[in-house]
C-alpha cells in the first residue's frame, strides 16, 4: 500500500480526473444503473414536488391541477415564516453549540496520550444510536413526572422541559449536540492530526503557551475542516425530521416545527398535499441556497452533505 | 489497510491513528499528532473531557440500568441506582412484541439497499474518473453532486406517489429503492475522490497487460479502493438501518415495520412503562454496538475518511 | 465544482424536466388506486387476498382491542378459518395511516372510524360503500341500535357505515382519595372548578391531568365550555360553514376561560408533552399525582385494568361537566363519540364485502360482544343494553354513562371528527397554541374562521 504514498511526489501537475481515461473508451454504460436509479427516485420526484405544488390533492382522491392556489395558501400562511424561522434557529443554535465544543474536543483527542484514545471510543457511541432511539430516551429522561429529575427529586431538573417553547428548543439543541458532536469532533481530530508538528515546535521556541498555540496555529490550520464540518452541520440540520418528530412532534404548539415537520404535517396529517409540496420546494431552494452560499464562503472544497437523514 | 504516514511520524495511540486518511499535501514535512508538548498537563482540557464523558455516559448508563428494572420499582426507586432485583421481563416483552420480525426486516432492507448502492456507485465513480472527456458523464457527475446539496427528504411526497404507482407501497422493496437513490450522491463523491488518487501508471500497466476496462475495474480499482468502499458501506448502512422517514411514509402494516419505526410505535403504546421502552432502545441498538466492538476501526475510518481531504 | 459543469448540470435537469413531463400529468385524471382490490403482496393484509377474505383495521389499546379481536375470532370460527384478518394501530397514528392506505389503494375491507367529517371525506372520494339499502333489507340489524348513533354514519341522507361498539361521552373523572385528603367537594359550577384549582395547587397536587401533546384531549375542554356557555348552535354554525361563525362572543368567553385555567396552573406540569396514547395521563390520575381529569368514558376500562385497586376500591369518581354560571347551554348536554363506525371499502372485492356485511349482521354487537363491553365499563349502543349492567362494581358507572347519553338534550360529536381533515388539523394546531398561551383568543377566532368559512 505504500505505493499510494508515491502519488504526491510522482504526479507533477494536477490533472482533472486522476486516473486518466483511455481516450476513446466509452465507459458511460457503467454509470447507467446509478443514473437510472437516481433519476427515477430522486430527480423525478424532485421535479414531481414542483409539479405537485401546482395541484391540489388530499392524498386519497384524484390529483387536480390547481394553478397557484396551493402556493397562495402556503405563502399567506403565517405558519410558513414561523417554520422558516424555527429552522434557522435550530441551524444557527446547533452550529453555535456544536462547533466550539467539537473543535475543543477534537483538538484534545488528537493528543498522543493513551487514555484519550479510550475516551474517544466511548465518545463515539451516541453516533450509533438512531435518532428515534435518542429522541425516545431523552423524552423519557426529561419527563417532569416520570423522568430523571422527578426520580431524583431535584426540582431544578423537573422543569417542563418539553412543554415550554424556549426549554423545548434548548432540549432539542442539546440532544442534537449529544448525537452529532462525536462526529464533528472526529473530523476535527483528523484535521488537527494533519497540522505539521514543526509549526508547534517553532511556536514553542518562540515561547508561545498552549492557548496562544491554539488560537494562532490550530484554529487557522483548521479552516478547511471548519468549512467542511459547518457545511455538513448546516445542510444536515435542514433534514432533521426523525429527531424532532419523535421528541416533540413540532411542539409545544409549533415551537420546534421546522420546515420538514411542517411539510409532513401539512401533507399527511391535514391532507393538503399541494401546499405540502410547495413547502418541500421551499425546503429544496433553501438547501440549495445554503450549499451555494457555503461554497462561496469556504472556497473550493468538499461538497455539502446530508447527515442524519 | 496501512495508514499513509510519513516515516518520521512518532508511534501514536492505538486505533485512532489509523483513520485511513490520505494525505494530499505534498512534501515530507513532519506530520502527526498535534504535539503541544509544553510539558505541563492540560488541566482545563482534562476537566472538560471528563465533563463531556459524564454527559455522554449518563444517559447510556440510565438506559441500561432502567431497562433491567420493573416498572413499579422504577417509579419508586432512585432512577440512577442499579436495579436491586434485575429482571429481563422488559426484554421479554419487547421480543414478544415482534422485535425479531422488525429486526429481520431491517437487515433485509439494509443489505438490500447498501450492497446495490455501493456497487452502482462504484461503477459510476469509476466511469466518471476514467472517462473524463465524456460530457454525459460529467453531466451525471454534476447531477449527483447537486443531489448532495438538496435535502432529498423534500421529495418524499412524490416518492410516496411513485411507490404507490409501482405497486410497492407497504413492501420492503418500496423502502429499498429510494434508499439506494438517496445514497448514490455521497457514495459517488467519496469513491470518485478515492479512485482519482490511484496513479495513472497502474492503469496503464494493466492496459499494456491486455486487461479490459471491466477487468481493470475488478482487479485493480476494486482492491485499491477498498478503504473508501468500506467508508461508504458503513455510512450508508448506518443511515439506512436508522432511517425513520421512509418507513414511516411508505409502510403501514406491522409485518413490514423496521426497527426505528417499531421503537416509536412501542414507545407510543408503552410510554408510561419507561423500562420497557428503554429495553427496546437497547435491543435495537445492540446489533450496531456489536459491530462497533468488532469492527471499530473500520467504522471509525468509514465515517471520517471520506470527509477529510 | 467547475462552474461550467454546474451550468450544464442544471441545463440537463431542466431538459429532463421538460422532456419527462410532470408527475401530475401522469397521476392526474385517475385516483392512485390501481393496485386493485386484491392487494399485490400476499403477506400484506390489504384489500382481500383469498376469495371472501376480508381485512379489518382498528385501534389498539385495551380493553377495546381485546373485545374487537374476540369478535373477529368468533366470526372466523363460525365462518371457516381466516375470514377476517385484523390489524391494530395506535390512535394518533391511525388516522394518518388509514388515509395513506386508502390513497395507496390498500384500504382494509372494514375501516374502523369515528364517522362524521372523516367518513364524509371517504364518501366524497368514493371510497366507502353505501349501506342504506343493506340496512333497509336488514331492518333488525338497524333497529336494535341506538337511533341517535346513525347521525354520524349518515352523509347526505345515506348511511355509509355501521354504528358499533359503545357510546362514549366525555366524563369529568376525579380521584376521591385526593378530594378527601384536602377536604374538597366535586365541582358543581365553573367557579368551583377554579377554586379547586387553587386548593389543589396549594396542596402540591396537580388539579387536572391532561395528555396535551395529542391535542384532541385539550379540545374536550373547549367543546364542553362552549356548549355550557352558549349551547350547541355556535359549533353547528361553524360546521355548516356560516361566515365568521366563530366570532360569536361566547367563543371569546370560552377561549378566555381556557387560558385563565392554564394560567392558574390548572394542568399538570409537562402536559404539553404527554400523549394520550401512552396512557400517561391516566397514570397521573390513578397514581394520585393529579386530582381530576376530563377524558373519554373509554378510559374507565384502562384505568380499571392498569390502575390496580384504584377503580375496584371505589376511588374513582365521575360526573358530567359542571355548568358555567350564566351560561345558556343545557347542563345535560354532552359531547363525545356517539358510537364507533365500521365502513366498508368500496374498492374491496365483492366477496370481501359480503364477508364484511355478514360480520356486521351476525357478530358485531352480538351478545358476547355486548357482555364484553359491559364488563369493561362501556355502554354498547344496543337498545336494552342496560339490562345487562347487573349490580356489580361497574354497574354504577355504566348506569351513569347510559343516563348521561340518553338524557342529554344534545350529544355533540367531537369537533375534530365532525370537521374535515384540513380544518380539523388547523383546529388542533390552534388549540395547542391556545394552551401554550402563544395565540390570543382573537387570533384563534380569525384562524378558525378562515378554515370554516365556506
Amino acid at each position: 500500500m505504500t505505493a499510494l504514498a508515491a502519488p504526491a511526489a510522482v504526479r507533477a501537475a494536477p490533472r482533472p480526473g486522476g486516473g486518466g481515461g483511455i481516450r476513446g473508451a466509452n465507459l458511460t454504460w457503467m454509470a447507467l444503473p446509478a443514473l437510472a436509479l437516481f433519476l427515477l427516485f430522486a430527480i423525478i420526484p424532485l421535479v414531481g414536488v414542483l409539479a405537485l405544488s401546482f395541484t391540489s390533492w388530499d392524498g386519497i382522491g384524484v390529483i387536480r391541477p390547481a394553478g397557484l392556489a396551493s402556493w397562495r395558501t402556503v405563502l399567506s400562511d403565517p405558519g410558513l415564516p414561523h417554520a422558516l424561522w424555527v429552522t434557522f434557529e435550530v441551524m444557527a443554535l446547533s452550529w453555535v453549540v456544536q462547533t466550539p465544543m467539537s473543535i475543543l474536543l477534537g483538538t484534545f483527542l488528537a493528543g498522543p496520550q493513551r487514555y484519550r484514545a479510550v475516551l474517544s471510543v466511548i465518545y463515539f457511541v451516541p453516533l450509533l444510536l438512531s435518532s428515534a432511539a435518542i429522541a425516545i430516551t431523552f423524552k423519557a429522561l426529561v419527563d417532569p413526572n416520570f423522568g430523571l429529575g422527578a426520580g431524583l427529586h431535584i426540582s431544578v431538573l423537573t422543569q417542563d422541559w418539553l412543554g415550554r417553547p424556549g426549554l423545548a428548543m434548548g432540549v432539542l439543541i442539546f440532544v442534537v449536540s449529544w448525537q452529532f458532536i462525536p462526529f464533528h469532533s472526529l473530523l476535527y481530530q483528523g484535521g488537527v492530526r494533519q497540522i505539521p508538528v514543526t509549526l508547534y515546535e517553532a511556536a514553542l521556541i518562540d515561547g508561545a503557551g498552549r492557548v496562544k498555540q491554539f488560537f494562532n496555529i490550530t484554529l487557522p490550520q483548521l479552516k478547511y475542516t471548519i468549512v467542511t464540518s459547518s457545511t455538513l452541520m448546516v445542510v444536515g440540520s435542514l433534514t432533521f425530521f426523525d429527531l424532532i418528530f419523535v421528541l416533540t412532534a413540532g411542539g409545544p404548539g409549533d415551537a420546534t416545527r421546522v420546515l420538514a415537520v411542517d411539510m409532513y404535517s401539512t401533507g399527511f396529517q391535514a391532507g393538503l398535499m399541494g401546499p405540502a409540496s410547495a413547502i418541500a420546494v421551499i425546503l429544496v431552494l433553501v438547501g440549495l441556497a445554503l450549499a451555494l452560499l457555503l461554497r462561496r464562503l469556504g472556497g473550493n472544497g468538499t461538497d455539502s452533505q446530508l447527515e442524519g437523514a | 489497510m496501512a495508514t499513509v504516514t510519513s516515516p518520521t511520524m512518532p508511534a501514536v495511540t492505538e486505533g485512532d491513528a489509523r483513520t485511513g486518511r490520505r494525505r494530499k499535501r505534498g512534501g515530507g514535512a513532519e506530520r502527526g499528532t498535534a504535539l503541544r508538548s509544553t510539558g505541563r498537563p492540560n488541566w482545563v482540557g482534562g476537566v472538560l473531557s471528563v465533563v463531556w464523558l459524564a454527559i455522554v455516559v449518563l444517559p447510556i448508563y440510565w438506559i441500561l440500568v432502567t431497562s433491567f428494572k420493573s416498572q413499579d420499582v422504577y417509579f419508586l426507586a432512585n432512577p440512577l441506582a442499579p436495579p436491586s432485583a434485575p429482571t429481563v421481563e422488559n426484554y421479554v416483552a419487547v421480543v414478544q412484541a415482534g422485535f425479531v420480525r422488525y429486526f429481520v426486516n431491517s437487515v433485509v432492507v439494509t443489505l438490500g439497499s447498501v450492497v446495490p448502492a455501493v456497487l452502482v456507485s462504484f461503477l459510476a465513480a469509476y466511469a466518471i474518473i476514467r472517462s473524463p472527456g465524456r460530457r454525459l458523464l460529467r453531466g451525471m457527475n454534476s447531477l449527483f453532486l447537486m443531489g448532495l446539496a438538496i435535502p432529498l427528504q423534500a421529495t418524499i411526497i412524490p416518492v410516496y406517489l411513485l411507490v404507490i404507482k409501482l405497486g410497492l407501497y407497504n413492501t420492503l422493496g418500496g423502502i429499498v429503492l429510494p434508499s439506494i437513490a438517496f445514497s448514490i450522491p455521497l457514495s459517488v463523491l467519496v469513491l470518485s475522490n478515492f479512485i482519482r488518487d490511484v496513479p495513472k501508471e497502474l492503469f496503464e500497466s494493466m492496459r499494456t497487460d491486455g486487461a479490459s476496462e471491466w477487468g481493470t475495474l475488478w482487479n485493480l480499482a476494486f482492491p485499491l479502493t477498498r478503504p473508501a468502499l468500506v467508508t461508504v458501506t458503513v455510512y450508508n448502512a448506518l443511515a439506512v438501518w436508522n432511517g425513520f422517514l421512509l418507513p414511516l411514509i411508505l409502510t403501514t402494516s406491522p409485518e413490514k415495520r423496521l426497527l426505528p419505526l417499531a421503537l416509536w410505535t412501542f414507545q407510543g403504546e408503552y410510554g408510561v412503562n419507561v423500562p420497557a421502552v428503554l429495553a427496546s432502545v437497547v435491543l435495537t441498538t445492540l446489533p450496531i454496538l456489536v459491530l462497533y466492538v468488532v469492527g471499530r476501526r473500520q467504522l471509525l475510518s468509514g465515517l471520517t475518511a471520506g470527509f477529510s481531504k | 465544482m467547475d462552474p461550467r459543469t454546474t451550468r450544464r448540470g442544471f441545463l440537463g435537469l431542466s431538459l429532463s424536466a421538460a422532456a419527462l413531463g410532470t408527475l401530475a400529468a401522469c397521476g392526474g385524471g385517475q385516483a392512485p388506486t390501481q393496485t386493485g382490490a386484491g392487494g399485490s403482496s400476499a403477506s400484506a393484509p390489504a384489500g382481500g387476498g383469498a376469495a371472501g377474505a376480508a381485512t379489518y383495521w382498528f385501534l389498539s389499546g385495551q380493553p377495546g382491542q381485546g373485545i374487537r379481536e374476540d369478535s373477529v375470532k368468533r366470526f372466523n370460527a363460525a365462518n371457516g378459518g381466516n375470514a377476517i384478518t385484523p390489524t391494530e394501530f395506535q390512535n394518533d397514528a391511525y388516522k394518518t395511516k388509514v388515509k395513506a392506505a386508502i390513497g395507496a389503494g390498500q384500504a382494509p375491507t372494514v375501516i374502523w372510524g369515528w364517522g362524521g367529517g372523516g367518513l364524509r371525506e371517504y364518501v366524497q372520494n368514493d371510497q366507502v360503500e353505501d349501506l342504506t339499502d343493506w340496512f333497509g333489507q336488514n331492518a333488525p340489524v338497524k333497529n336494535r341500535l341506538f337511533a341517535s348513533s346513525f347521525g354520524a354514519a349518515t352523509v347526505d341522507g345515506k348511511i355509509y357505515a355501521m354504528p358499533a361498539e359503545t357510546v362514549q361521552p366525555i366524563v369529568l373523572f376525579y380521584n376521591k382519595t385526593l378530594f378527601d385528603k384536602v377536604g374538597a367537594q366535586p365541582p358543581q359550577t365553573w367557579t368551583d372548578v377554579m377554586n379547586l384549582v387553587d386548593t389543589f395547587n396549594k396542596n402540591g397536587i396537580a388539579p387536572f391531568s391532561l395528555g396535551g401533546q395529542s391535542r384532541w384531549t385539550n379540545m374536550m375542554w373547549l367543546e364542553f365550555l362552549l356548549d355550557r356557555i352558549a349551547g350547541p348552535s355556535v359549533f353547528q354554525n361553524a360546521f355548516e360553514g356560516k361566515t365568521d361563525a366563530w366570532s360569536d362572543p361566547a367563543v371569546t368567553d370560552m377561549l378566555t376561560k381556557v387560558q385563565d385555567l392554564v394560567k392558574a396552573n390548572g394542568f399538570v406540569k409537562g402536559f404539553s408533552s404527554i400523549t394520550a396514547d401512552s396512557n400517561a395521563d391516566l397514570a397521573l390520575l390513578y397514581t394520585g399525582r393529579a386530582a381530576m381529569m376530563l377524558h373519554g368514558s373509554w378510559t374507565y376500562g384502562t384505568m380499571k385494568s392498569s390502575g390496580g385497586s384504584f377503580v375496584s376500591g371505589g376511588h374513582l369518581g365521575y360526573m358530567n361537566f359542571p355548568p358555567v354560571e350564566g351560561g345558556k347551554g343545557d347542563p345535560s348536554n354532552t359531547v363525545g363519540n356517539p358510537g364507533q363506525y365500521y365502513a366498508i371499502s368500496s374498492k374491496a372485492t365483492p366477496e370481501a364485502k359480503e364477508t364484511a356485511k355478514k360480520f356486521f349482521s351476525t357478530t358485531v354487537l352480538d351478545d358476547a360482544e355486548v357482555s364484553g363491553w359491559v364488563k369493561n365499563g362501556g355502554v354498547p349502543i344496543v337498545q336494552g343494553a342496560d339490562a345487562k349492567f347487573g349490580t356489580g362494581g361497574d354497574a354504577d358507572f355504566l348506569k351513569f354513562i347510559y343516563d348521561v347519553s340518553n338524557n342529554a338534550k344534545t350529544f355533540a360529536q367531537s369537533w375534530d371528527q365532525a370537521l374535515p381533515a384540513s380544518a380539523s388539523e388547523t383546529l388542533l394546531d390552534n388549540i395547542a397554541k391556545l394552551f401554550q398561551l402563544s395565540v390570543t383568543p382573537d387570533q384563534w377566532i380569525d384562524n378558525m374562521n378562515k378554515v370554516t368559512n365556506k
